[in-house]
C-alpha cells in the first residue's frame, strides 16, 4: 500500500534572493521580477525527487500547474491533481490546497517554500499530519524545514520507513525588518516533522546519545517535576518542552499559550498579563518555565508576549527556569531577551543554567542586544 | 580523485623511517604480550618528556580510554563539569554514565571560558574535565594559575585533556606533583603522528593513581615499539609541529582573504562558521572531508584539520567553490 504524499510548491519563494531582496512578501515579488529574478523552486523540487529512494511506496497528490503538477510528470511516481489555481498564486492557494490534500487522505505534506509558506501550512493543517519543508526561501529561520532538498528527501524516506514524528517551530519573520538587517522573529506555531538526524554526516555521532527529542523532553520533564514545590506558582511558557512537563503531570497545556500550575493543578489556562498578575495576588512565590526559540535563542520578548516586563520583574531573575533539549540548545550561540524594557533586559543578561536533561544542565550567556 | 581527509585532526605527514622500522620490529614479537620492561621504559620516557616522575604516568591504548575510566571511577557521586563544545567522546561518556552533568557554553567570537563562572559553577564534589586547547575551538581555556586555583579545592577533581598540547605549548602537567586531585591526559596520536598506534597516557596525581591502579594496561607490540622510538628521537615531531603551525597560519590567512569566518587556533585544526549550513556534506561530495560540528554548535560550523600545503589549498579551493555556488 503506497503512502499518500501531498506536494505543494510555492512558485515565488526564494526569488528575492538572487536579486538582493530578502523575501517576496508584500510587493517584493513584482520587484524581484523587475530585477530579473528567476524561479528557485523548480531546482529544489527536482533535487528533492532525485534523492527520494522509496519511490515504490509513494503516491503523490499534487497541487495544479506550477504549484506541483508541472514537476510530477518527471519524477516517475503515480500522481493525481488536487484543487484548482488561477494565473497568479497566493498564500490563500497554499492554505486551501493543503487543507484539500489532507481531506483527500494525504499522510504527509511536502512543501517547497520559505518561512511564509510554512506559516500558511501551519494555518491550514497545524499538527494534523507530518510535513517535510524543502527550503527555497531567501533565508529560512523555521526549524520545521529540512536542511536542504537532499535532507528533505531523507526525511520523506524516513517517513515512508515509519519513523516517529516530532514538533518543530515555525517562526514569524518580519521581512521588512529583515531587509533592514534586523532579525525580528517570533514563535508562530508548530509543525510535525519526521524525526531524523538530518544534519549529521554519515556515521557521525550525535551529542545526545541514542535519545530522541521526545525522550529528552521527558527526561527534562522528570527533572523539573522532581524539583517542583507545591507552594510555588509555576508559569509555563509556550513550546513543546514546557508542554512535555505538564503532559507528564497529567495536565492539559496550550502549546502556544502561558499556563499556570499550583500544587499539581492547572490554575490558569492561556493566561494573559492581567490573568497572570491576578494569580500573583494569591501566591507570593512564583517561577517561570521557558524554553528558547529555536534558531535565535529568545527566551523573552518573542513568542511569549504574556511575560511582560511587569510579570518578569514580579517573578525575579532567580526564579526563571530555562529548559530545552541539548540538540536545540546546541544550535544557539547564546540566549537572548528583548522585553522592550532595556533596564530589565540588562538585569536578565549574564549566565543562566538551562536544564537540558535529567540532572543535566548547560550554562549559557543571556544577551540583550 | 583521492579524498582529502581533514576530519580527524591527524598529522598529515607519515612517521619517519626510524619509527616505521621500530614498529616493524614489534611485528616479530606478535606472539607475545608487550613485556613489563618495555612498558616501564615507555613510561620513563613519557615522564622525562612531561617533566614528572615515572610514578605519575599511566599508559592507555588511546587517551579516550583513560577519560572513560576516569568518568566511570569518579562520576557516581560527583557533578561532571565540562565545556560545550568539547571533545565529543568525553561528552558522550559523561552523558551515558554520569548521573549529574553541567556544560558551560563557549560562545563566539572568542569561545573563552570565564574563570569566575567556572569556579562558581562547581559543587563541592565535582569532576571537571576540560580540553586545553579546546576541541573544536582551538582556544586555550585554562592557564596554570587557574588549574592550580581549582585544584586547591581538595574535594574537586580536575582533568585536563592536553591532546593538542604540543601545538599550544601550554601545559599544567607538572602541577600533579603538588595536586593529588589533578590529572593530565595526553596522546601520541596527534603531534607524534601515531594515530594508528593509539598510545595515550595520563600524568596523574595520587587520587587518580589510586583509582587507576586496577586499570590494567598493555599495548600492542607495534605501538610500544613505535612509541618508544618516537620518544627517543622526537626531533621529527617538533619539526612537524612547526610545519603544521606555519601551515595553520597560512591557511587561516587564506581563508580570511576569501572572506571566511575562521577563528584563531592553538591546535592543529581551525574552526569555521560557514554561511552554508550543510557545508561539511557539500565538501564531502567534493571529496574533502571535514568535521561537521552541528552536533555541538549551530549549523554551519565545521572543523578542518591542518593538512599538507596541497591539502590545505584543495580545501580552500573547494570551500570557496561551495560558497560561490550556493
Amino acid at each position: 500500500m503506497r503512502k499518500v504524499v501531498g506536494l505543494i510548491v510555492n512558485p515565488v519563494a526564494g526569488m528575492g534572493g538572487s536579486v538582493g531582496l530578502k523575501g517576496t512578501d508584500g510587493g517584493m515579488y513584482e520587484r524581484a521580477l523587475e530585477l530579473g529574478a528567476t524561479p528557485v523552486t523548480p531546482q529544489r523540487t527536482h533535487q528533492l525527487f532525485d534523492h527520494v529512494s522509496g519511490r515504490d511506496e509513494i503516491r503523490l497528490l499534487v497541487a495544479p500547474g506550477k504549484m506541483g503538477e508541472h514537476y510530477a510528470g518527471g519524477v516517475g511516481l503515480p500522481f493525481s491533481v488536487v484543487g484548482e489555481i488561477g494565473e497568479e498564486t497566493s498564500a490563500s492557494d497554499t492554505k486551501r490546497l493543503a487543507r484539500e490534500m489532507v481531506d483527500h487522505g494525504a499522510e504527509l505534506l511536502i512543501f517547497v517554500g520559505g518561512d511564509g509558506t510554512a506559516r500558511d501550512i501551519c494555518d491550514a493543517v497545524g499538527t494534523e499530519v507530518p510535513v517535510v519543508g524543502v527550503p527555497a526561501g531567501v533565508k529560512i529561520f523555521s526549524a520545521a524545514f529540512a536542511l536542504s532538498a537532499r535532507a528533505a528527501a531523507d526525511m520523506v524516506d524516513a517517513f515512508v520507513g515509519g519513523v516517529d514524528v516530532t514538533e518543530e517551530e515555525v517562526l514569524d519573520i518580519d521581512e521588512d525588518a529583515f531587509r533592514d538587517d534586523r532579525l525580528a522573529s517570533k514563535l508562530y506555531g508548530y509543525l510535525l516533522v519526521p524525526e531524523v538526524r538530518k544534519f549529521l554526516q554519515p556515521g557521525k555521532a550525535a551529542s545526545n546519545v541514542g535519545r530522541s527529542a521526545t525522550e529528552t523532553k521527558q527526561a527534562i520533564a522528570a527533572h523539573i517535576i522532581e524539583e517542583m514545590d507545591p507552594e510555588i506558582l509555576y508559569l509555563f511558557g509556550p513550546g513543546t518542552t514546557a508542554k512535555a512537563i505538564t503532559d507528564q503531570m497529567g495536565l492539559s497545556k496550550t502549546l502556544l499559550g502561558v499556563d499556570a500550575v499550583l500544587a499539581g493543578e492547572l490554575v490558569g489556562e492561556d493566561v494573559n498579563e492581567k490573568g497572570i498578575l491576578d494569580l500573583f495576588k494569591g501566591c507570593s512565590q512564583r517561577k517561570i518555565v521557558v524554553t528558547p526559540i529555536g534558531g535565535n535563542g529568545f527566551i523573552f520578548g518573542r513568542g511569549s508576549k504574556q511575560f511582560t516586563p511587569e510579570v518578569i520583574r514580579q517573578v525575579g531573575r532567580e526564579n526563571i527556569i530555562v529548559v530545552g533539549t541539548r540538540d536545540k540548545v546546541s544550535q544557539l550561540d547564546c540566549l537572548r531577551v528583548d522585553t522592550g524594557d532595556l533596564a530589565l533586559d540588562e538585569a536578565l543578561s549574564g549566565y543562566v543554567e538551562v536544564t537540558v536533561g535529567y540532572r543535566e544542565a548547560m550554562v549559557m550567556e543571556v544577551k540583550y542586544r | 580523485m583521492n579524498v582529502v581527509k581533514l576530519d580527524m585532526n591527524e598529522m598529515p605527514y607519515a612517521p619517519p623511517q626510524h619509527v616505521i622500522v621500530a614498529a616493524g620490529k614489534g611485528l616479530s614479537d606478535l606472539n607475545r604480550y608487550a613485556d613489563a620492561q618495555g612498558l616501564r621504559q615507555l613510561r620513563e620516557l613519557l615522564a622525562e618528556y612531561a617533566g614528572v616522575s615515572e610514578h605519575h604516568v599511566v599508559l592507555s591504548p588511546g587517551s579516550d580510554f583513560l577519560l572513560r575510566e576516569i568518568i566511570h571511577a569518579f562520576s557516581r557521586e560527583r557533578q561532571v563539569v565540562t565545556v560545550s563544545p568539547s571533545f565529543l567522546p568525553t561528552v558522550q561518556i559523561a552523558d551515558r554514565f554520569a548521573p549529574k552533568r553541567l556544560g558551560i557554553r563557549l560562545s563566539p567570537p572568542d569561545f573563552g571560558l570565564d574563570p569566575d563562572l567556572l569556579i562558581s559553577a562547581l559543587e563541592p564534589l565535582s569532576l571537571v574535565i576540560i580540553d586545553n586547547p579546546n576541541n573544536p575551538t582551538g582556544q586555550i581555556l585554562l592557564d596554570r594559575g587557574l588549574v592550580a586555583t581549582i585544584a586547591e579545592r581538595q574535594e574537586t577533581l580536575v582533568v585536563v585533556d592536553e591532546a593538542y598540547f604540543e601545538f599550544s605549548g601550554v601545559t599544567c602537567a607538572q602541577l600533579v606533583t603538588d595536586h593529588p586531585n589533578l590529572c593530565v591526559v595526553r596522546t601520541l596520536d596527534k603531534a607524534f603522528g601515531l594515530a594508528g598506534a593509539r598510545v595515550g597516557y595520563a600524568i596523574a596525581g595520587e587520587v587518580f593513581l589510586n583509582a587507576l591502579s586496577s586499570f590494567y594496561v598493555s599495548l600492542p607490540q607495534t605501538s610500544l615499539y613505535a612509541a618508544t622510538e618516537a620518544l627517543q628521537n622526537s626531533g621529527y615531531m617538533r619539526r612537524n609541529v612547526s610545519r603544521i603551525v606555519r601551515e595553520r597560519e597560512r591557511l587561516w590567512q587564506a581563508l580570511r582573504t576569501l572572506g571566511a569566518c575562521v577563528y584563531p587556533s592553538n591546535a592543529n585544526f581551525l574552526l569555521l562558521k560557514a554561511q552554508v549550513p550543510d557545508m561539511a556534506q557539500r565538501l564531502r561530495e567534493l571529496d574533502v572531508w571535514v568535521s561537521d560540528m552541528s552536533n555541538q554548535l549551530p549549523l554551519g560550523y565545521i572543523r578542518v584539520s591542518v593538512g599538507t600545503r596541497e591539502e590545505n589549498k584543495m580545501f580552500a579551493t573547494r570551500y570557496n567553490q561551495v560558497v560561490c555556488g550556493s
